[in-house]
C-alpha cells in the first residue's frame, strides 16, 4: 500500500484519485496564524533514526513512511523531490528530522496527526495582501465538540487554513463572493457562501462513507476499502435515540440482509434475528454477538454504549468464526477513549408508550345479544332477558383495564478522554421501562469501563468491563391477553363483596379456563433478575515492527434468579412459590498474532493466526412449594410450604478449541484477496467427529483504481467482490451424542422413588452441520462518493443439516437426531447511502432492501418435519411444516370453500374421499417475507434536525390463531369482534363473513385465517434542536440538543389483529414461524430527550 | 525473537489440549447401569413413570366419556354424540398410545439389560424381570383392547424402527406368556405397595382370560387369588367409609390388589378434572370437571337410592346446566392444594370376586352358589351389611339363569367400578357397547369408535404399520 500522496498539478485529477485525504491539502500553510500548528501527539512520541548520504529527497520520504505511520502530502511541481540530501539522526523526533531536511530551502512543513504537509514558503507569503477576515468555529454536529484540524478552503483558490485545537479558524479572503469549503476526514464536507457574514460557525456531520474508515472484522481490523467480504456497518449515530431494551431492536431496518422480528411486545422479551435467512432446524439461527472481541449478550448494553456495530454476512467474513459463524456475526464495539480533552456526555429521555391499536370487541349489550342468538339456537330459549340487556349498556372494557400509558426513562452518562499513553472511557446508564400491560416492566443498569494503556513501545494493555443488572417483572402474556379479550363485558373483575369474580363460572357457557386478569396482576408475581459481568484483559506485544501479538482473556458470568409467587388470595389456587437460580460462566482465551507488512510500497500483506479456547459451564438449582400460611414470606421461606416440591439441579458444559489463520493481501489497494481457515474442535460431537474445518477465500477488484476507469467522472469508487466459504454450527446441545439416563420420581407406597431411564430422544453419532456460502458484491461510490451503493448476491447451502427425526411412537423414543438434510437460502441485498444536500441544508438518506428465498432441499427420508400442534378447540393440528421444496415453516391447512346452506364453513376435499382428513391440508401460506426494507432520512438546517425512519416487510403471511380462537368459538362464551354479531350467517345473510352462531366444530385451520403480514411502519420520527450556546456564560457546556420523537406512530397494514409485527412462537430454532397466538402487543410512544456534552 | 519464543511457550501447551474436548457429563450413562439391585430397581421404577403423567390418566376421561353411564364435557362432549371422535379426542388418544409404549420401552430395557448385571443374584434378576413383564403385559392389555392389533415391541424388536402390527390373538398370547412368567417369579408380597406380587399377576391373568373368553382360566386364577386369603373386602357401614378404599390419604387396604399410585408432590397427581371450583371436594388447583350426569340419565335413574355407592358417588351441583346436574365424588381431596393424591384402582378384590362370578357362571352355564355368594359379598357391602353374612339384599340363585346372572354381574360391576375406567372395557369385551348405547341414548354409535385410530405419531413414521383401523 502506497501511503504518500504527491499532490498533482492537476487538482481535480488528484481529488478524484484519493478523495478526501487530498483535501487536507497543502493550503493550510498559507494560513499565517497556523504555521507552527502541530498538536499531534504521534509526532511527539514517535522517534526515528535515519542515516543516509546523498540520497534523493523522495527516497528519504519513502523511508520515513515505511518506518513510521507518517505520510507526506505535497505538490510535485512545487517540491524538488530529486534534490540530494545527507542526514544522520539517531532516535529523533520527526520535527528535528524535518528541520534538518529542509533547512536552507523555502519548504516549510506542518504535521497533522500522521500527515506531513510540505509546501514552499512563498505560498503563504501571498496571503498578506488579503482584505476580508472571516472567523468561526467548527464543531461535531452530533456531539457539539470542537473539531481541530478541519480544512477551510476558499473554493476555487489555493487559499485555506486549518482549525485550531478549539475548532476555531480565521481566514482572510479577497472578496465576498467566495464559497468557503470545510472538510475533514471522516466527516461530510460543507460549502458555505460567505456573502456579508464575518462569522461562520459550522457543524460537520460524520460521514459513513469515509474511505479510510476502519472496519472491525473477526480477530482484527481492516480498512473498509480493503474489505473483500460483505459487512454492514451501523454507527452509533444511526441508532435512534428512542428507548430500546435490546440492541437487536435497534438494528431493525438499518442493515440489509438482517431480519429482526420481535416475538412479543413484552419489555425484555425475545427478539429473533435472521441474517440471510434460516439455516438450521435443530440448532440456533441467531447470529453470534461479539462484544469487544468476545462472545457476549447484547442485552447487557445500552445503545449509548455503542461505538459501532459490524454485521458480518458472507462466509468470507464469517468463516474466521468457523463453527460459530453460520448465522452471521454481529460485532459490537463499545465506546473507547481518545486522546485529548476529557469529554462528558449525558443523554436522557422520557417516553410514554401505549398500545398501538385496540381491538373492536363487543360491548355488554352486543355480547348479550350474541349469546341470546346462541342459547336460542342451542337450548331453544334466550339466556338474557330484554330487561337485563337494557341494563348492561357498554359494560366493562377489559382492554382498558389491562393496558396503561407506560413511562420509559433512559439516562446515560459517558466520560472519555486520554493522554498519549492512557485512554479511558467509562459510562453508566439506566433504562426503566414499564410495560403497556400492567405488572410487566424492565429495568437495566449498566456500568462500563474501557482502559487502554501503552506500557512501552512494545507492550500495551487494554481492559474492558461491563457490569449489568437487569430486573424484569413478567406476565404470562398468553393467558393475560387471552383472558382480557375473552372476558365477558357484562361483568367486571370484582364481585359485589370485593372478591375476585371467577370468570369461568359467570354463565353456563363460560369457558372452563377463563381466568381473571385483574386477580392475576394483583396476586401473581413473576420476577427475575440477573447480574452480568463481562470482563476482558488484553496484552498486546509489538516485539518487532509489523508484528503484533495479542493475548487476551475474557470471563462472562451470569448469575440469575427467578421468583414466582401466587398469593393466598388468588382464586382457585393455593398459594405457590418457586425459585430458580442459575450461574453461567464462560471463559475465553485468545492468542492472536498479526503480521502486517507492505513490500515495495505496493504489496500489503496481513497475516493473522490465532488459537482460541472457549469453555462454558452452566449450573442451576431450584425449589418450590405450595400452600403458605401467609403471603408475607413470598418466595423467601419456601420451607414453610405445606407441600414442598422436589428440588432440582443440573449441570452442563462445553468446550471449543480453535485454530485460526487468515491472509489478507492487497496489491496497490486495487487487487485484494483474503483467505481464511479455521479448525474447530467441539466437545459436543461424537468422538471421531469432533473436528470441523472451515475454509474461505475471497477476492476483490477495485476497478475504479484502474487507469482506464479514471476517465469515468461519475463513478468515484468502485469495487467488485467475490467470495466463497464454509461455516459450521454447533447445533446440538452438550451430551447429545451420549446415551445418558435421566432421572425422575415415581410414586409408590405413598412415597416418591427415584427412577433412571433414557429420555425420549434416541442418541446418535453426529457430526458438524456446515453452511457454504457464495457471495458476489459490488460497492460503488458515485459523484465523489456522495452516493454510495452496495449490492450483494448470495447463495447459502447448509448441508449435513442436523434434523430432529420423528420416530414411530411405539418405539418409546419420540425422536432422534440425524445429520441429514439441506437448506438453501439465496438472495439479493442493496444498500444505498446518499448525501442529497451537503450545504447549510443537509439531507442524508440511506435505504436498504433485502430479498431472501429459502428452500428446504432435503430432509431425512423425505419425511416432513411438523411444527407444534396448536389446539384451539375447533381444530387441533400443526400449522407449520418443513417439507422438501418448500420454504421454511410454510403453513398447511384446509381450503375454505364458503358457507353452506346450514351456515357452516365448507372445505375442499382434496383427495375426494368424502371426508376432511389430514390429507386435505395443503399449502396455504408462507411466513417468510419476500423482502424487507428500511429507509432512514436525516435533515438538518441551521440548528434544526429532522429525521425519520421507515421500516417494513413485504409478502410474509401470518396465521391468526388468536383470530380463530377469539371469533369462531362463540359457544364458549368468549367476547368477540363486533363484526361477529353484525356479520354472521343467517338465512337473511347467506354471504356472511362468520358462520352461524351455534354449537358446531366445523371451523378448521384454513386459508381464511392466513393474513398478509406485510407492513410499512414509521418506526421513528424525530425533531431536534441544537441550542445555541453562549460560550462566555457557560463555557463548560459544549453542546446541548433537545428532541421530541415518536415511535411506531403510523403503520400501514391490512393485518386485522393487534399488530403485524408478531411471531408468537418464534425462537432460535423454532419451526413455528408466523403465528399470532395471544401475544403481548407492540407499543407506540412519544419521547422527549436531551443530549448534553461538556 | 526471544519474546516470540516466550510467547510460543505460553501458547503451545494449549495445542496439546485435545483432552479438553472430552465430555464428562454429571449424569449416568446407560452402558454402566443395570448392575446392582438398586440400579435395576431404579430402572424398574421408570416403568411406572408414565402412570403419573396426565397423558395416561386421561384414559379415564376418554373411556368414561365413551361408557354409557355419564356425559363428558368440553371436548369430551363430542364423544357422547357417538358419531366419531373430535380431533382433540384423537390427539389425546395419541398421547395415551405414547404413554403405554413408553412403559413398554422401559420394561423392555429392564428385561434386556438385567440378565447381564454383575451385582445381582439370579432370583433378584428374575424378580425384576417378572415385574417388568407384568407391567409390559398390563400396557399391552390396554393397548390391544383400545386399538386392536398393535406393533409388538419386545426386548428383541425394541430397536426396529419399522414394525408391523401383530394380530390381536398373538398379542394376547404374548400378554399371557409374560404374566405366566410374572406369576411364577414375582414375590408373594409386593416389593413396595403399588408394585405387583404373584397374586397381582394372577388377578391380571384372570381379567385377560375373561377378556379372551377363557372362562376356566379366569375362574381358576380368580379362585387362586380368593383362596390365598391375602385379601378381603373393606367393610362399609356408611358413605364416610368409602375413603378407606378411595381416600386421598390412604396408603393401602386389604382390598387393594393393584392401584396406580399418586401423590400431591412432583406433579404426580391424579384427576384434576372431576370437581367444580369451590365445591369443597377439591378446593384448589385448576380443577374443572370433565364429566357430569343428569337426574334423568337412565343409569342414574335405575340405580337404587339405598345403594351407599350411589349416595357416595354423586353430588348435586348446578354448573349452569340446570339444577338436576350431578358431579362425581368417588375421588375427593378436600384438603388438597394442587395435585390430588387419590390412587387409581386397577384391581380391587371386589373385582376379583366379580370375575369369579362371571367366569364360573360361564363355565357351568349357570350360576353356582359360590358365584352368587361372591356377587352378594360385593352387593351386601354396598348397602352397609357385613360382607360375610347373608343379608336382606342378597340375590337368590334360583332367580337367575346363565344369561340373567351374567347381566346381573355386569350391572353390579358397573355400579362397583363407576369412574374407575372399567365399564367401557366390559362393554367392549362382552360386545354390548352398541346395544347399550342404543338403549341408553337412543343413538346408533358409529362402529369406528369401537377401535381407536392409530395415532399420526405412529402411522407417519412406521413404514410397516399398514392400514389404520376401519373408519380412519
Amino acid at each position: 500500500m502506497k501511503k504518500h500522496y504527491p499532490l498533482g498539478v492537476n487538482f481535480t485529477y488528484s481529488l478524484k484519485k484519493i478523495s478526501k485525504i487530498m483535501r487536507i491539502g497543502i493550503f493550510l500553510l498559507i494560513c499565517g496564524a497556523l504555521q507552527t500548528y502541530a498538536i499531534d501527539s504521534y509526532a511527539q512520541r514517535t522517534r526515528l533514526s535515519i542515516d543516509v548520504s546523498n540520497q534523493k529527497l523522495i527516497t528519504i520520504l519513502d523511508q520515513i513512511e515505511n518506518e513510521s505511520e507518517f505520510y507526506f502530502l505535497y505538490n510535485e511541481k512545487l517540491l524538488d523531490t530529486e534534490r540530494e540530501v545527507s542526514i544522520t539522526e539517531e532516535n529523533q523526533l520527526i520535527g528535528v528530522i524535518l528541520n534538518e531536511l529542509f533547512s536552507g530551502t523555502d519548504v516549510i512543513y506542518t504535521i497533522i496527526d500522521r500527515k506531513i504537509i510540505l509546501a514552499p514558503k512563498y505560498l503563504s507569503e501571498k496571503e498578506e495582501q488579503q482584505q476580508i477576515t472571516i472567523s468561526g468555529a467548527v464543531t461535531d454536529a452530533l456531539t457539539g465538540e470542537p473539531l481541530p484540524g478541519v480544512n477551510v478552503i476558499a473554493k476555487g483558490t489555493s487559499n485555506g487554513c486549518l482549525t485550531d485545537i478549539n475548532g476555531k479558524y480565521s481566514i482572510v479572503l479577497q472578496d465576498r463572493n467566495t464559497i468557503l469549503s470545510f472538510s475533514f476526514i471522516g466527516y461530510s464536507s460543507q460549502e458555505i457562501p460567505v456573502t456579508d457574514q464575518t462569522v461562520i460557525n459550522i457543524k460537520l456531520a460524520q460521514s459513513v462513507s469515509a474511505l479510510d474508515e476502519v472496519v472491525v472484522i473477526g480477530y482484527g481490523t481492516i480498512r473498509r476499502e480493503d474489505l473483500t467480504g460483505s459487512i454492514a456497518s451501523v454507527k452509533s449515530s444511526d441508532i435512534s435515540a428512542s428507548p430500546k431494551n435490546n440492541l437487536s431492536q435497534a438494528l431493525q431496518g438499518l442493515a440489509s440482509g438482517v431480519l429482526v422480528q420481535q416475538n412479543s411486545g413484552q419489555p425484555g422479551a425475545g427478539i429473533q434475528i435472521r441474517i440471510r435467512g434460516t439455516n438450521s432446524i435443530q440448532g440456533s439461527n441467531e447470529p453470534l454477538w461479539i462484544i469487544d472481541g468476545f462472545p457476549g449478550d447484547q442485552s447487557m448494553l445500552n445503545s449509548t454504549d455503542i461505538e459501532s456495530i459490524e454485521i458480518l454476512k458472507d462466509a468470507s467474513a464469517t468463516a474466521i468464526y468457523g463453527s460459530r459463524g453460520a448465522n452471521g456475526v454481529i460485532i459490537v464495539t463499545t465506546k473507547r477513549g481518545k486522546e485529548g480533552s476529557t469529554k462528558v456526555e449525558y443523554s436522557g429521555s422520557y417516553s410514554v408508550q401505549s398500545v398501538s391499536k385496540k381491538l373492536d370487541l363487543m360491548d355488554a349489550t352486543e355480547y348479550a345479544k350474541l349469546y341470546n342468538i346462541y342459547t336460542k339456537e342451542k337450548q331453544g330459549a334466550e339466556y338474557f332477558t330484554q330487561d337485563q340487556i337494557n341494563k348492561f349498556g357498554k359494560g366493562t372494557d377489559w382492554q382498558d383495564i389491562i393496558f396503561r400509558n407506560a413511562p420509559v426513562q433512559n439516562h446515560s452518562v459517558n466520560i472519555s478522554g486520554g493522554t498519549t499513553k492512557t485512554k479511558f472511557s467509562v459510562g453508566a446508564s439506566l433504562l426503566d421501562q414499564a410495560g403497556i400491560i400492567q405488572s410487566s416492566d424492565y429495568r437495566r443498569l449498566v456500568l462500563r469501563a474501557n482502559i487502554d494503556h501503552d506500557i512501552s513501545k512494545v507492550f500495551s494493555v487494554s481492559f474492558s468491563t461491563i457490569l449489568n443488572r437487569t430486573d424484569r417483572k413478567t406476565i404470562n402474556e398468553t393467558n393475560v391477553t387471552r383472558w382480557t379479550l375473552e372476558a365477558p363485558p357484562t361483568v367486571g373483575p370484582y364481585l359485589e363483596d370485593g372478591n375476585y369474580r371467577l370468570l369461568n363460572t359467570v354463565y353456563p357457557f363460560s369457558p372452563d379456563d377463563l381466568g381473571n386478569p385483574v386477580a392475576y396482576f394483583n396476586e401473581v408475581s413473576n420476577k427475575n433478575f440477573s447480574n452480568n459481568v463481562m470482563s476482558n484483559l488484553a496484552l498486546t506485544i509489538k516485539p518487532i515492527k509489523d508484528l503484533s501479538i495479542k493475548i487476551s482473556g475474557n470471563a462472562s458470568n451470569i448469575d440469575s434468579r427467578s421468583d414466582s409467587y401466587t398469593s393466598t388470595k388468588m382464586p382457585q389456587s393455593s398459594s405457590a412459590a418457586s425459585i430458580g437460580t442459575s450461574n453461567a460462566l464462560q471463559l475465553n482465551f485468545d492468542n492472536v498474532i498479526t503480521y502486517n507488512k507492505t513490500f515495495n510500497s505496493v504489496h500489503n500483506l496481513i497475516v493473522t493466526g490465532a488459537i482460541t479456547y472457549e469453555n462454558y459451564v452452566y449450573k442451576n438449582v431450584g425449589a418450590s412449594g405450595t400452600g403458605f400460611l401467609s403471603d408475607v414470606t413470598e418466595t423467601y421461606n419456601v420451607g414453610s410450604a405445606t407441600t414442598i416440591g422436589v428440588p432440582y439441579s443440573s449441570y452442563s458444559d462445553w468446550t471449543l478449541l480453535s485454530y485460526i489463520g487468515r491472509v489478507n493481501y492487497s496489491f496497490k489497494s486495487k487487487y485484494l484477496a483474503t483467505a481464511t481457515i479455521r479448525a474447530d474442535g467441539s466437545s459436543r460431537y461424537s468422538k471421531n467427529n469432533k473436528w470441523g474445518y472451515f475454509p474461505s477465500a475471497a477476492i476483490a477488484w477495485k476497478f475504479s483504481e484502474e487507469e482506464f476507469f479514471k476517465n469515468v467522472p461519475i463513478i468515484s469508487d468502485g469495487k467488485l467482490r467475490v467470495g466463497y466459504g464454509e461455516t459450521g454450527s454447533t447445533s446440538i446441545s452438550p451430551y447429545y451424542t451420549l446415551d445418558m439416563l435421566v432421572s425422575g420420581k415415581v410414586c409408590l407406597a405413598d412415597k416418591l422413588y427415584t427412577f433412571f431411564a433414557p429420555g425420549t430422544r434416541l442418541p446418535a453419532d453426529l457430526k458438524w452441520e456446515t453452511t457454504s456460502q457464495f457471495n458476489v458484491g459490488l460497492d460503488l461510490g458515485i459523484l465523489n462518493n456522495r452516493i454510495r451503493l452496495t449490492a450483494d448476491y448470495y447463495i447459502k447451502n447448509t448441508r449435513d443439516l442436523l434434523n430432529t427425526v420423528q420416530l414411530p411412537r411405539s418405539l418409546g423414543y419420540a425422536t432422534t437426531i440425524q445429520n441429514i438434510g439441506k437448506i438453501q437460502n439465496k438472495g439479493v441485498e442493496i444498500q444505498v447511502d446518499a448525501a442529497l444536500f451537503e450545504k447549510a441544508f443537509r439531507w442524508d438518506i440511506s435505504g436498504n432492501i433485502s430479498f431472501n428465498k429459502n428452500k428446504i432441499v432435503a430432509l431425512y427420508g423425505g419425511q416432513d418435519i411438523k411444527g407444534s400442534i396448536y389446539s384451539v378447540t375447533v381444530d387441533n393440528s400443526y400449522v407449520n411444516v418443513l417439507r422438501e421444496g418448500k420454504p421454511f415453516g410454510a403453513f398447511v391447512g384446509f381450503i375454505n370453500t364458503g358457507i353452506d346452506e346450514t351456515g357452516h364453513f365448507t372445505y375442499k376435499d382434496i383427495d375426494s374421499d368424502g371426508k376432511l382428513t389430514d390429507a386435505d391440508r395443503t399449502w396455504i401460506g408462507d411466513p417468510n417475507p419476500d423482502f424487507i426494507y428500511g429507509l432512514n432520512s436525516r435533515m438538518s438546517w441551521k440548528n434544526f434536525n429532522f429525521s425519520f425512519f421507515v421500516q417494513g416487510s413485504q409478502g410474509n403471511d401470518i396465521f391468526g390463531l388468536t383470530y380463530i380462537h377469539e371469533n369462531f368459538l362463540y359457544y364458549q362464551g368468549f367476547n368477540t369482534l363486533k363484526e361477529v354479531l353484525y356479520d354472521h350467517w343467517s338465512p337473511d345473510n347467506p354471504n356472511a363473513k362468520f358462520p352461524k352462531i351455534d354449537y358446531s366444530m366445523t371451523t378448521k385451520y384454513s386459508d381464511q385465517f392466513v393474513f398478509d403480514g406485510s407492513y410499512l411502519r414509521l418506526k421513528d420520527i424525530e425533531f431536534g434542536y441544537n441550542i445555541p450556546l453562549n460560550n462566555q456564560r457557560a463555557s463548560w457546556l459544549k453542546g446541548a440538543y433537545v428532541y421530541a420523537s415518536g415511535q411506531n406512530l403510523i403503520t400501514i397494514t391490512s393485518y386485522p389483529w393487534w399488530d403485524p409485527e408478531v411471531n408468537s412462537m418464534g425462537g432460535s430454532n423454532s419451526v413455528n414461524q408466523g403465528l399470532d397466538y395471544y401475544s403481548y402487543p407492540t407499543a407506540k410512544g412519544f419521547t422527549f430527550g436531551i443530549k448534553l456534552s461538556f | 525473537m526471544k519474546k516470540i519464543l516466550l510467547l510460543a511457550a505460553i501458547i503451545i501447551p494449549l495445542i496439546s489440549c485435545e483432552k479438553l474436548l472430552e465430555e464428562n457429563p454429571k449424569s449416568i450413562a446407560s452402558e454402566t447401569f443395570y448392575n446392582t439391585a438398586a440400579e435395576v430397581e431404579a430402572a424398574v421404577n421408570a416403568i411406572y413413570y408414565p402412570v403419573g403423567v396426565s397423558q395416561l390418566t386421561n384414559e379415564i376421561n376418554l373411556v368414561e366419556a365413551l361408557a354409557d353411564y355419564e356425559y363428558g364435557k368440553g371436548s369430551l362432549s363430542y364423544i357422547n354424540d357417538y358419531i366419531g371422535f373430535s380431533s382433540a379426542n384423537i390427539t389425546n388418544m395419541g398421547y395415551l398410545w405414547e404413554a403405554y409404549y413408553l412403559m413398554i420401552r422401559n420394561a423392555n430395557l429392564v428385561i434386556l439389560n438385567t440378565p447381564n448385571g454383575t451385582g445381582t443374584t439370579e432370583s433378584q434378576k428374575n424378580q425384576y424381570i417378572a415385574e417388568a413383564k407384568f407391567l409390559r403385559a398390563l400396557a399391552y392389555f390396554h393397548l390391544v383392547r383400545l386399538w386392536g392389533a398393535v406393533p409388538l415391541r419386545t426386548e428383541e424388536t425394541m430397536k426396529d424402527i419399522d414394525l408391523v402390527r401383530t394380530p390381536v390373538n398373538t398379542v394376547y398370547d404374548f400378554i399371557i406368556n409374560d404374566l405366566l412368567f410374572a406369576e411364577s417369579n414375582l414375590p408373594d408380597n409386593p416389593r413396595l405397595v403399588g408394585t405387583p406380587s404373584k397374586w397381582t399377576a394372577k388377578t391380571l391373568l384372570a381379567d385377560v382370560y375373561l377378556t379372551v373368553e377363557n372362562y376356566n382360566g379366569a375362574r381358576d386364577k380368580a379362585a387362586e387369588v380368593i383362596s390365598s386369603g391375602k385379601y378381603s373386602l373393606v367393610e362399609i357401614r356408611s358413605t364416610e367409609d368409602f375413603v378407606k378404599i378411595y381416600g386421598p390419604d390412604l396408603v393401602t387396604s386389604t382390598e387393594e390388589i393393584f392401584y396406580f399410585k399418586y401423590s400431591r408432590e412432583y406433579g404426580l397427581g391424579f384427576l384434576n378434572f372431576l370437581h367444580y371450583p369451590s365445591d369443597g371436594y377439591k378446593p384448589y388447583g385448576a380443577n374443572y370437571f370433565a364429566h357430569y350426569t343428569k337426574a334423568g340419565h337412565p343409569f342414574y335413574l335405575n340405580w337404587d337410592n339405598n345403594d351407599l355407592r350411589k349416595q357416595n358417588n354423586f353430588y348435586l351441583w348446578d354448573i349452569a346446566l340446570g339444577n338436576d346436574t350431578y358431579l362425581f365424588k368417588k375421588f375427593i381431596d378436600p384438603q388438597g392444594f394442587t395435585n390430588a393424591p387419590n390412587d387409581w384402582p386397577m384391581y380391587r378384590y371386589a373385582e376379583v370376586l366379580l370375575i369369579y362370578a362371571e367366569a364360573d357362571n360361564r363355565v357351568n352355564k349357570n350360576p353356582t352358589p359360590l358365584a352368587v355368594e361372591y356377587l352378594n359379598m360385593v352387593h351386601r357391602r354396598a348397602y352397609g351389611y357385613d360382607t360375610k353374612v347373608s343379608s336382606p339384599v342378597d340375590f337368590k340363585i334360583e332367580d337367575y339363569d346363565e344369561d340373567s346372572f351374567f347381566e346381573l354381574v355386569l350391572q353390579e360391576k358397573g355400579y362397583e367400578t363407576f369412574d374407575e375406567a372399567k365399564r367401557w372395557f366390559d362393554l367392549l369385551r362382552t360386545r354390548k357397547a352398541q346395544e347399550v348405547i342404543k338403549e341408553t341414548f337412543n343413538i346408533d354409535m358409529v362402529t369406528s369408535m369401537l377401535l381407536w385410530p392409530i395415532p399420526v405419531g405412529e402411522t407417519g413414521y412406521n413404514k410397516l404399520i399398514g392400514p389404520n383401523n376401519p373408519g380412519y
